[in-house]
């Protein structure tokens, strides 16, 4: 188990006890409570937390850090409980108590486990020595736990460790134990090649990356001459072979335009698309895609806008896109940055003039962009929480018997993680130890029918269409 | 690695030193190398590659007095590596430190009394 401490500090303000209990989450106390943002202050809202690690500066790659997690218990002008989830798990517990009318005394505890802590030196710097290799089969999880991708990367080390100890009940690998190593690599990709090392020399035999494309790529540069086999499993733009070693699975956005094109081109009634994505190789590749897939389907780019990795002022291109009478938006971006720019879509009243297309508009993203921004949205993933395959709801109770009522949800970015890595143990267990080469065509190799959980085809373009309601995202359609 | 410890003191501003430490693309350089094992002034200077001696001995001061990294003398060399003990008491620090900011309310903030109040929903 985590080994927890429990720190804490406490102070007393100027202001009265309701007065003070209303600045949590308002966004408007700078570095008071962490900056806490939330839609309401209620048990089960998702909350974000600014960080002052190393501040934020994009010259030598590096982004915020946000605590990401959930409002678990409220008790109005009294207590506030937030579990969070990245970067690492923890709990923050806020005391308000009236020091007479007009001050109020607030005491706030937070549970940090080691992981935490291993967290907090790595971020730092120190290479912190990792387990002595043991007779357990390796493998590692590259993941985003900071910076803009920690919102879609959320779940994904919680699903990695259900696969792996499922695996584990039935026996491991081959009679082999199965071990998972996590890293994060901050959507930096100078950190995830650094970090995929890291992982090479621990002994990992594959690595699972759940991170940019950008950060995969910079992972299959820094281990190309190493015996290892690399996994990309989210979507992604797909392209770039490193031969049989690097497989990449999840949806392509080719795929995801062509399911939606038309439908969404009906309901908006018009055939004109604007673009949206960031500086690098996915969105490159998704509107690359997308544009053929358009010009097939009788569809026209007005406008296109490209932004860094980061971006969280969308004032400019949300000016574009009215101007440019747009009938449908498409945003390829990511993470925060999509949050930011959905939520910033909503406000400047752009839902009323055009249809939203998100390609990464998974679960996780849409609680953070909040039910009344994201309403409308459109998007097809190959999974969602509220997929009528078969063994999805016993996966989802697996999931929350394991890991709480307030842990993130699941979603085809995390789920496909987890398929990754059963796949993987069910490929090579008659072969443990073969090269890289050789795990990469067993894993390649048709393996069960296709659509039920556990064993879903990860080649495949089955998607299912959905829209975001008042409730979450729903699939109201099937494609592929 | 075992967290249960106590926390020690409450820290003061200062004791952060060694994320401040950690600022520094050479610095961090450095305590990667030292992941690896411990080594002299020379064998870190020439693994580090774009800074002399001299450079590399002024950033293991500052890393030396943050806590991270400990000193061995050994004849007339010096042998340096990674202090984990120290690390883990800084990242501690660090948080309790993180801590204490988030409930110290700026004094502008209570200057202004519409800052207290929220938008209704």
């Amino acid at each position: 188990m985590d080994s927890t401490a429990t720190l804490s500090a406490e102070s007393v303000v100027d202001l009265p006890v309701a007065d003070t209990f209303a600045l949590f989450g308002s966004g408007r106390s700078e570095a008071w409570l962490f900056d806490a943002r939330c839609e309401r202050v209620a048990a089960g809202s998702v909350v974000s937390m600014r960080l002052p690690i190393d501040g934020d500066d994009r010259r030598c790659g590096r982004h915020g850090v946000e605590l990401l997690g959930r409002i678990s218990a409220v008790r109005a002008n009294s207590r506030i409980v937030v579990e969070h989830d990245q970067p690492w798990r923890g709990r923050i517990r806020l005391a308000f108590d009236a020091d007479g009318a007009h001050r109020t005394r607030i005491r706030v505890r937070a549970d940090v486990t080691a992981s935490g802590i291993d967290w907090l030196i790595r971020r730092g710097g120190v290479a912190l020595p990792d387990p002595a290799p043991t007779g357990a089969l390796r493998i590692g999880l590259l993941t985003t736990k900071s910076g803009p991708g920690a919102v879609y990367a959320s779940a994904t080390q919680y699903l990695a460790e259900l696969a792996v100890a499922e695996v584990e009940a039935l026996g491991g690998v081959g009679g082999r134990r199965l071990e998972l190593l996590v890293a994060d690599d901050a959507t930096d990709p100078a950190l995830a090649a650094a970090e995929g090392a890291r992982l090479v020399r621990a002994g990992c035999r594959a690595i699972f990356a759940c991170t940019t494309s950008s950060s995969f790529d910079a992972l299959r540069y820094a281990v190309r001459h190493d015996d290892v086999l690399l996994v990309h499993s989210v979507i992604n733009e797909g392209g770039a072979s490193g031969g049989e070693s690097v497989i990449r699975f999840g949806e392509r956005p080719g795929d995801q335009v062509a399911a939606l094109a038309r439908p969404l081109m009906r309901a908006a009634g018009g055939r004109r698309w604007f673009l949206v994505g960031q500086r690098y190789s996915w969105s490159f590749g998704a509107h690359h895609a997308a544009r053929r897939v358009l010009g097939g389907a009788g569809g026209t780019v007005v406008g296109e806008a490209c932004v860094p990795l980061g971006t969280t002022d969308f004032a400019g291109v949300v000016d574009r896109v009215a101007a440019s009478g747009a009938d449908i938006v498409m945003s390829s971006l990511v993470g925060a940055d999509e949050v930011a720019f959905q939520r910033q879509c909503a406000a400047a009243g752009l839902r009323a003039s055009t249809k939203a297309l998100s390609l990464v508009m998974d679960e996780s993203t849409w609680e953070h962009v909040g039910a009344a921004a994201a309403d409308g949205v459109v998007t097809a993933l190959g999974y969602f929480q509220d997929d009528p395959a078969a063994g999805n709801a016993d996966l989802l109770r697996r999931y929350r018997d394991r890991f709480g009522p307030w842990a993130p949800p699941i979603s085809s970015l995390s789920e496909t993680v987890y398929e990754a890595v059963l796949r993987y143990a069910r490929a090579v267990r008659h072969d443990p130890d073969a090269d890289a080469a050789h795990q990469g065509r067993a894993l390649l190799r048709p393996a069960g029918a296709g659509s039920a959980i556990g064993e879903r085809d990860l080649l495949g373009r089955h998607l299912y269409l959905a829209e975001a309601g008042p409730e979450g995202l729903r699939v109201v359609d099937e494609a592929g | 690695m075992s967290t249960g410890a106590s926390l020690g003191p409450v820290t003061s501003a200062n004791e952060n030193l060694a994320f401040d430490a950690l600022s520094d693309r050479v610095r961090r350089r450095i305590l990667s190398i030292l992941g690896e094992g411990e080594f002299t002034v020379t064998e870190i200077a020439d693994r580090v590659g774009v800074v002399g001696r001299t450079t590399v001995s002024s950033h293991l001061r500052v890393l030396r007095t943050s806590g991270i990294v400990t000193e061995r003398r050994d004849g007339r060399l010096r042998y340096y590596s990674l202090d984990a003990e120290g690390s883990v008491r800084d990242a501690f620090n660090f948080l309790q430190s993180l801590l204490e900011s988030s409930v110290r309310v700026a004094d502008r903030e209570q200057d202004r009394p519409d800052a207290a109040r929220r938008e209704a929903g």
